[in-house]
Parts: C-alpha cells; sequence; structure tokens
C-alpha cells in the first residue's frame, strides 16, 4: 500500500465505477468518506473527471464514418502496394550493380591484355566516321550545330524519364 | 440475384469495391459494424483526446487518424475473439501514442499556449459545485498525468489496462497515479476555497 493512502479506496473505486456512489452506499461508508482524506479525495477527482467526461463527449464533432472506413481502405491498399513494390526496386538496384561489375570487370581484363584506352578513344571520331556524318549532316542544320547538342541532351532526359517512369508502373 | 446499386463513393472508387480485392486489403470490420463501433466509442475518443491535449482541432485530427490506423492495424480475428471491449481499448492506446507523439515535437503547442476558454467551458454546466470544475486544475498538471488521471476516473480503466494502454509499466501507473490525484485533488480544494472568498 502506498503511503497516505486508505485501505477502502478499492471499494469506494469500485461503487463510483458502477456508480452506486453516493446514493447506493451504507451510511458506515459515508461517514468513513467524510472523515478520510485519501476517500474524499478519490470522490472529488472522480466526481470531477466524469462530469467532464459527460460534458466534453456530448460536445464531440462527429464525422462520418463511413470516409473514415474507405480512407482506411485506401491505406491498408496503398501500403500492400508499396510493400510488393520493395522487392522490384530491390532486383532493379541488383541488376545495376551486376552489370556495372562486370563491365569493370571486363574493362579491366582488356587492360591486362594490353588495351590503352587513351588510344581507343583518340581512335574512336575515325572509327565510326563521325567526320563523315558530320559533313552530311551539317549543310541540314543550317549551321545550327549548337541546336544539335541540347536536343540530343534532350533526348537523353526524356527517355530516361520514361524509363523511370514505365518501371514505376511496374 | 441482383446486385445492390453501389454508393457515391464506391463509384468514385470502383476498383476498391471489386470481388477480387486481394486479401491483405480487407479490413477487420465491414464498413456497418464499422460505423456502429465508431458511434458507440468516438465521443469519448474525442473527450479524452480533446481534455488531455487541451486543443479540440487537434483532437479532431488525432481522432480521425486513430480510426484509420485502428481499421489498418487490426486483425479480424482479435477483434471477433476479444470484442469491442478490447477494441475500445486498442483505439485508446493508439490515440495515446498519437497525443506522445505530438508532444514530441518540437513545434507543438505546450499547455501554457492554450486558450483558458477551453478548459473553462467545461465548468459551464458545473458553477453551482465549483470544486467539481476541473479545466483550470487540467491546466496545471504534466500531460501525462492528466493522461493517466483520464483514463482511471474519467474511463474507468484499471491500472493494469492503463499500463496496457500507455505502455508503462503497472507499479509506476500506480506510483505516478498517487501522487496525480493527490495534485489535482489540491488544485481542486484551492480553487473551491478562492471561489467561495470571492464575493
Ligand atoms: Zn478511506
Amino acid at each position: 500500500m502506498i503511503l497516505g493512502s486508505c485501505v477502502r479506496e478499492k471499494e469506494v473505486s469500485e461503487l463510483l465505477r458502477q456508480g452506486h456512489w453516493p446514493h447506493a452506499c451504507t451510511a458506515e461508508l459515508h461517514a468513513h468518506v467524510d472523515g478520510c482524506r485519501a476517500c474524499r479525495d478519490l470522490v472529488l477527482v472522480a466526481a470531477s473527471f466524469q462530469k467532464a467526461r459527460a460534458q466534453a463527449a456530448g460536445a464531440a464533432p462527429l464525422q462520418s464514418p463511413g470516409l473514415l472506413w474507405w480512407r482506411a481502405q485506401l491505406r491498408r491498399r496503398n501500403t500492400a502496394i508499396e510493400r510488393a513494390a520493395r522487392p522490384l526496386l530491390g532486383a532493379q538496384i541488383f541488376a545495376f550493380v551486376v552489370t556495372l561489375m562486370a563491365g569493370a570487370a571486363i574493362l579491366g581484363w582488356q587492360v591486362r591484355q594490353g588495351f590503352h584506352f587513351t588510344t581507343w578513344l583518340a581512335e574512336l571520331p575515325r572509327a565510326i566516321h563521325l567526320q563523315a556524318l558530320l559533313t552530311d549532316l551539317l549543310p541540314h542544320l543550317g549551321g545550327g550545330l549548337w541546336l544539335l547538342v541540347p536536343a540530343l541532351g534532350a533526348l537523353a532526359l526524356v527517355g530516361t524519364l520514361a524509363a523511370f517512369v514505365a518501371s514505376e508502373k511496374q | 440475384m441482383r446486385k445492390p446499386l453501389p454508393t457515391p463513393l464506391e463509384s468514385v472508387l470502383p476498383i476498391l469495391v471489386a470481388g477480387d480485392e486481394p486479401r491483405v486489403a480487407q479490413l477487420p470490420m465491414d464498413n456497418d459494424a464499422f460505423a456502429g463501433f465508431y458511434e458507440r466509442s468516438a465521443r469519448f475518443l474525442w473527450a479524452y483526446l480533446a481534455r488531455v491535449s487541451g486543443d479540440p482541432a487537434l483532437a479532431d485530427d488525432l481522432m480521425q487518424e486513430s480510426y484509420v490506423r485502428f481499421l489498418c492495424a487490426a486483425r479480424p480475428e482479435s477483434l471477433a475473439s476479444q470484442g469491442e471491449v478490447a477494441g475500445r481499448k486498442y483505439l485508446f492506446r493508439i490515440g495515446t501514442n498519437l497525443l506522445r507523439d505530438h508532444w514530441r515535437r518540437p513545434q507543438s503547442a505546450s499547455i501554457e499556449e492554450i486558450p483558458e476558454e477551453f478548459f473553462a467551458a467545461a465548468g459551464d454546466e458545473g458553477q453551482s459545485d465549483s470544486r467539481a470544475m476541473l479545466g483550470p486544475a487540467m491546466k496545471l498538471l504534466r500531460p501525462r498525468d492528466r493522461q493517466l488521471l483520464w483514463l482511471v476516473y474519467a474511463e474507468g480503466y484499471s491500472h493494469r489496462e492503463i499500463a496496457e494502454i500507455t505502455g508503462l509499466a503497472s507499479a509506476s501507473v500506480r506510483l505516478l497515479l498517487f501522487r496525480a490525484r493527490r495534485k489535482i485533488a489540491a488544485l481542486l480544494h484551492a480553487q473551491a476555497t478562492n471561489q467561495g472568498r470571492r464575493p
């Protein structure tokens, strides 16, 4: 028992809970509560809270339960979709990492075989006949080569975006 | 057999009412059962949230969120086996956690910033017995004390049930409640003395 509490508090609490206080109690208990500080406090506090509960409950603004039910349905569904999409994202990341590692391994192997990356890069325009391609293309562009670079950039961006949206939809 | 006509909400969200919904999207109660549960419990949950937080607008938000979380998290079989009393206790637990999260956020209003009229409004009916005016005394208690006192004296939960709702140890609940009750009783007595002195 906590110091300052009373052995009859449990009895008084039970009567308060059942709504039997003060009318359905013995005169002896009434006399005890009048003379016992702990029980008097208990009765005062319980009465105050029960009154406050009744008043606040009467002022409660209720909403449409149907709307809450639908919101819950929607949230549960979204959670399920998110949960299902999680392994898919994991697989995408895994595939990307594997591709990177394979690329690095091939490059390393090529370098060990005597492959010179800088020489290969310098030779690249000639290998794909870039000079011929540009001479053919330039007259059609009307000297607007500066348009070609941003256009290619935009194309790359749109392509990336389309790929992203497609993967999100999946 | 004739198919029932869809309600306006069902026509807005047809995909949600399709018969072949995955099991994961099933809620623990159907719409009608939930409406009944809501009617019987919402006023008291709102009273708890509003009087403990001292903020009716916050209580509106937290009440909505409590029911949505309740429906999302509760398992149909546990509700069926344990009944509405357990459902209501679970609902108060969610509300209690939401209140705690709100108080933990740095931007949340402290009790000192809440308009006094809200607490004072509770005394409108009880002017004849000024000792029963809870509002001003509640304002002077710590949030956790208000929570514990409300759960035991307004809702009638036992110490063990309050431990389940709040996540505190049963022994701590007992001790905290003893102190909180002593404090609020002293405040109520002081309030009555002040009221008696006024002309
Ligand atoms: Zn006593």
